[in-house]
């Protein structure tokens, strides 16, 4: 029992140590990767599968949550009188947390699961190797390429998943549920700030590059077998699900602590 | 006669070696694969490595290109030691060497011109695009397959594959090909075939040679030298005819394809077939 988790508390520690080399040497490959126009051809090619194709099933998440939240949240206001402030709630909980975070896992699984299930393959059949025997970095040719790809992306995604959670929830408040069409904007107005939006965005940094770290140090790691790379696409996902809200938790604690202390000089700037 | 081998292995890798190993031990965890094997690869010479699956041959020629790094030992590439070397060092090193893995590992996605360029575009700019489409066609007309530049690997049959593999191993000219078992798995023309190709590459562009095999005919027509591995040792050293009239019972029982009396005693103890045989139609009694 003892001798058990000994060994399982030694391997995580060494693939945790595994993780992070990879995870260092990836991002600095990746930062070095800028400077060379020869990558560019490859980012833009991931930019289109990860970025590009992803569109549509973002937009249908972030319109879908807008929806929800507006069916949900409708009842509870509605019996304090405070219907027509429906927007406010909606619009901060889609820009702040819900359209990031949904987004972000809606990319891990359409997108760090092909990333892991390609790397995989790639590396049971040996070509990541024959990339290594012909002189060349595999991190270089397809890590950085990925990772950013998924670094840029990820925010533009989310903001298309906020554009469509706003339209959604509009919709369905002011079309179903009756509510008067100037004051849901004029109460979102008011409540939401750009802060919010910024808040939003700029996690959609950290969740790309952790979505695509993760898919990728899988990939490259994965057992031999189909077998070996199912679980590797499994085990790719649920790590990549599981930082995407451990980061969030972190970013918004680190956020509010901004807010506090800065946020309150903005009538200086503004 | 094993440490006369052995010691005639070592010498030889002294000198004339392009490629040499001292005291090469690989272990993975607990598991050890390799166990001090010294030797020496001459150059324009094809080495044939021999041995029963899973006895090291694989693992040892991916050293010699240190996909994998040793244990203990060292690895040396013209008298430089390269298995200490960092990965961006070793890429410059891995440009003087051409690997044609087991099963081709073309890149899925790209087709076969692109295949045969990646090297190329890796390492050179390209200006003249004229220039590099002749140098693909000189490539795959070397493996008999010019033609085939738009093909995708998924398209091409095993034997194809293998050879558009080997196009791509010596589109940068390289002093050393590794081939990992290059006749497993086709049929013995296309077999024969791959033999011929790597007797033509060695012949006309003086590269050379490491072949990983279990193949005996192969390993006889190509041969200059062959080398048996067996449970991780060097057991043989020597050209075809000092192979064949080789001593040692294991040599022996692998050239001749034998089962060993430790293995066949393992089979009796088994049980007879109709013991042990069941048909699927007996689960549903």
């Amino acid at each position: 029992m003892i001798e058990t988790l000994g060994a399982r508390t030694i391997r995580g520690i060494n693939n945790a140590g595994q993780f992070a080399r990879f995870a260092w040497q990836s991002v600095l490959t990746s930062v070095r990767s800028i400077g060379h126009f020869r990558t560019y051809p490859l980012v833009l090619s991931q930019m289109n599968i990860i970025g590009v194709r992803s569109v549509p099933v973002i937009m249908v998440t972030g319109a879908f949550v807008g929806m929800t939240l507006a069916v949900q949240a409708y009842d509870q206001l509605a019996g304090m009188r405070l219907e027509e402030h429906l927007g406010v709630l909606i619009n901060i909980s889609v820009v702040k947390e819900l359209g990031p975070v949904l987004a972000a896992v809606m990319l891990a699984g359409r997108v760090g699961g092909a990333l892991t299930a390609e790397l995989g393959t790639m590396n049971v059949t040996e070509q990541i190797d024959a990339i290594r025997s012909m002189g060349t970095d595999p991190v270089r040719h397809l890590v950085a390429p990925r990772v950013l790809a998924c670094l840029l992306l990820t925010p533009v995604l989310i903001i298309y998943a906020d554009l469509l959670g706003i339209l959604g929830g509009y919709f369905v408040s002011v079309w179903q549920l009756g509510i008067n069409s100037g004051a849901y904007w004029m109460f979102s107005a008011s409540g939401v700030e750009l802060y919010d939006v910024l808040v939003g965005v700029t996690k959609g940094f950290f969740f790309g590059c952790a979505i695509a770290l993760i898919s990728c140090y899988k990939g490259f790691t994965c057992k031999e077998g189909a077998q070996g790379v199912g679980q590797a696409c499994t085990e790719a996902f649920v790590a990549s699900f599981i930082s995407i809200l451990a980061l969030d938790f972190a970013l918004a604690v680190i956020s509010k602590a901004i807010y506090n202390s800065f946020w309150p000089f903005k009538s200086l700037v503004s | 006669m094993k440490n006369a081998d052995q010691n005639k292995q070592t010498a030889e890798g002294g000198d004339n070696g392009v490629l040499r190993i001292k005291n090469l031990t690989k272990r993975f965890g607990a598991h050890l694969v390799l166990e001090s094997i010294s030797l020496g690869i001459e150059k324009g010479k094809t080495t044939v490595v021999i041995g029963p699956s899973g006895c090291g041959k694989t693992v040892l020629i991916k050293h010699l290109i240190v996909l994998l790094r040793p244990s203990s030992g060292e690895v040396y590439f013209k008298g430089r030691r390269i298995d200490n070397l960092r990965e961006q060092e070793l890429n410059e090193v891995r440009m003087h060497y051409g690997f044609l893995f087991q099963g081709g590992a073309l890149f899925d996605s790209l087709n076969v011109f692109e295949n045969i360029i990646f090297p190329i575009r890796q390492h050179f700019r390209i200006n003249d695009w004229k220039v590099v489409e002749d140098l693909v066609k000189s490539k795959l007309s070397m493996v008999g397959l010019d033609g085939f530049q738009n093909y995708y690997p998924a398209n091409l049959s095993g034997g194809q594959r293998k050879r558009v593999a080997l196009a791509r191993a010596i589109a940068l000219n390289p002093e050393v090909i590794l081939y990992d078992e290059p006749t497993t798995g086709l049929d013995p023309i296309r077999a024969d075939i791959i033999n011929e190709l790597v007797l033509k590459l060695r012949r006309e562009l003086g590269i050379t040679t490491v072949v990983v095999t279990h193949d005996m005919k192969s390993a006889y027509k190509i041969a200059d030298r062959i080398i048996m591995l067996h449970r991780g040792r060097l057991v043989a050293d020597g050209d075809a005819e000092h192979i064949r009239n080789h001593p040692h019972p294991v040599v022996q029982q692998f050239i001749n394809g034998q089962v060993s009396d430790e293995d066949l005693a393992a089979l009796r103890m088994s049980g007879t077939v109709s013991q042990t045989q069941f048909m699927p139609r007996d689960f549903a009694k």
